[in-house]
């Protein structure tokens, strides 16, 4: 998965069908994929990304987090921020069926801030095909700070040129001291990095902060 | 006159007994010096010893050869085949030594040859013997730890601080990556120390550094640790920017400025609080 994207939880597809799904022998025409977040936050969509297989057209609606406006009591309304998008420009047609796709912000047809859960509906109007459904499927959040910013406010920290000459002369040699103070740095991330998750299982020693808590407590 | 044959026989007896004489006897068709090296197992102690060479990759290849094979020497005359069974009926304290010095091997900076030391030593301290159970417990663990910290000239105060954190109580079972945890923080804090020490020396540009100063430099230090968080990789940037020769040139400038005249730092003071920086850092073993 994308480091970028948004931990979700990705529900299997459900057929949408006329009939006894076992018996029937006409296989479902739309398969409809819910994702929610987890703790119920919300995320700012800016892309929606995944890899097709053999989906026509795709729609997708939204729910929103409820704005202070919106009548209390009924849960917030979906809404449709992609339409009717064509996946495959003939649905009977190899083209287009395993393609990457990737829907960004400016082709949505409403906001999409403050989602709490996606539902893309897949359309497959050909008989031609077993199956279909979408592959990776990432939900991509905005607001991620561009790497660029970071660096441009990390150079404008150093000082400047004019405050290094005027610095006291009997200072001992920075060099020497930098490449020091760096190596004692970086001995101390090589130890926090090899730092290890195992335990040799102590239950008491939780109790034993607590009963030295519990005494200074009492202390006091 | 009976007597002196059955003398030249018991000696003749015992010699075959202890294996064969220092001076192999003369036999009747001469070796070949091919087959001598074959016969004497030279050449698999000599690879063995240039395989852990290559492994440690040494400063001093001549001096750990040396150190090498006097620890062979000494596995040998103690009755242990060296690589056998990681001396299974060693006692104690020879596997302790054995630990210590499978440990010393490599700095551990070498991360492969340093884990394959770790390895063998967690493997020689906890194999199972007469009168012990198979497992590292955590009296000997504790005991490799204090051995490491007294071997690096750790002063006193310092290292109890640490093995507070690191070490076992004497009847849990360790595992390896405790164990690996335990004796890598030791080894690096002491290379911590003797940066540390350096670095006092580069700011003592009189008889003895200000003390500000010193607290300046130690305080930027302690920053750098605080802001680097592993999971942002961006802030490695911004952590080791302020370590930079600039940003230091302007924390020392400032500290000299505001110096409290005359008040300076003993080495044992900034050594002490250079490892509170480390120690803080060290996660407790739970």
């Amino acid at each position: 998965m994308d480091p970028e994207s948004v931990p979700c939880t990705i529900k299997l597809p459900v057929p949408l069908q006329v009939g006894d799904v076992k018996t029937d022998q006409a296989r479902p025409g739309v398969y409809v994929i819910d994702v929610t977040f987890p703790k119920s936050q919300d995320v700012d969509v800016s892309e929606i990304s995944f890899k097709n297989y053999y989906t026509a057209f795709l729609t997708v609606r939204i729910q929103q987090q409820r704005r202070p406006s919106d009548p209390r009591g009924n849960p917030p309304a979906w809404r449709t921020c992609i339409k009717s998008q064509r996946l495959m420009p003939n649905p009977h047609m190899e083209d287009g069926s395993q393609d990457y796709v990737s829907l960004r912000k400016s082709q949505m047809i409403c906001g999409t801030d403050h989602v709490t859960a996606i539902r893309l509906i897949l359309r497959q109007p050909s008989p031609v095909w077993l199956n279909f459904t979408l592959e990776d499927l990432q939900i991509n959040p905005s607001g991620k700070q561009s790497p660029q910013k970071g660096f441009s406010w990390l150079l404008s920290q150093l000082p400047p040129k004019e405050q290094l000459q005027s610095l006291h002369k009997g200072l001992p040699d920075p060099n020497k001291v930098s490449s020091e103070v760096q190596q004692m740095w970086a001995l101390t991330e090589v130890m926090k990095a090899n730092q290890s998750t195992a335990t040799i299982g102590r239950f008491d020693s939780g109790c034993a902060t607590q009963v030295a808590n519990e005494r200074i407590l009492s202390r006091t | 006159l009976a007597s002196l044959p059955s003398v030249k026989m018991a000696i003749l007896k015992r010699r075959r007994a202890v294996g064969g004489s220092p001076v192999p006897r003369p036999t009747a068709s001469p070796v070949s010096e091919a087959e001598l090296l074959a016969r004497s197992g030279v050449r698999g102690i000599l690879r063995e010893a240039v395989l852990k060479l290559l492994e440690a990759r040494p400063e001093e290849p001549s001096a750990f050869l040396a150190d090498y094979f006097e620890k062979l020497g000494q596995d040998l005359a103690e009755g242990a085949a060296p690589h056998s069974d990681h001396g299974s009926y060693l006692l104690g304290q020879q596997r302790l030594g054995r630990a210590m010095w499978y440990l010393r091997l490599a700095h551990h900076s070498q991360r492969t040859a340093f884990n394959n030391n770790l390895s063998m030593a967690y493997n020689c301290l906890s194999a199972g013997g007469r009168k012990k159970k198979p497992g590292l417990n955590g009296k000997s663990y504790s005991e490799v730890l204090r051995r490491i910290c007294r071997e690096g000239d750790l002063s006193e105060d310092i290292s109890s601080v640490l093995l507070k954190k690191i070490q076992c109580r004497d009847h849990e079972a360790v595992p390896f990556d405790v164990f690996r945890y335990g004796v890598l923080t030791c080894f690096v804090l002491l290379e911590f120390m003797s940066k540390a020490e350096i670095l006092f020396r580069s700011l003592d540009f009189h008889e003895q550094p200000d003390r500000s100063l010193c607290q300046a430099v130690l305080g930027t230090l302690e920053e750098a640790l605080v802001a680097s968080d592993i999971s942002v990789p961006a802030s490695y940037l911004e952590a080791g920017s302020k370590l930079g020769p600039d940003c230091l040139a302007v924390v020392m400038d400032r500290a000299l400025l505001r110096k409290d005249a005359g008040v300076s730092m003993t080495l044992q003071e900034f050594l002490q609080e250079a490892s509170a920086l480390f120690l803080h850092k060290v996660k407790p073993v739970l």
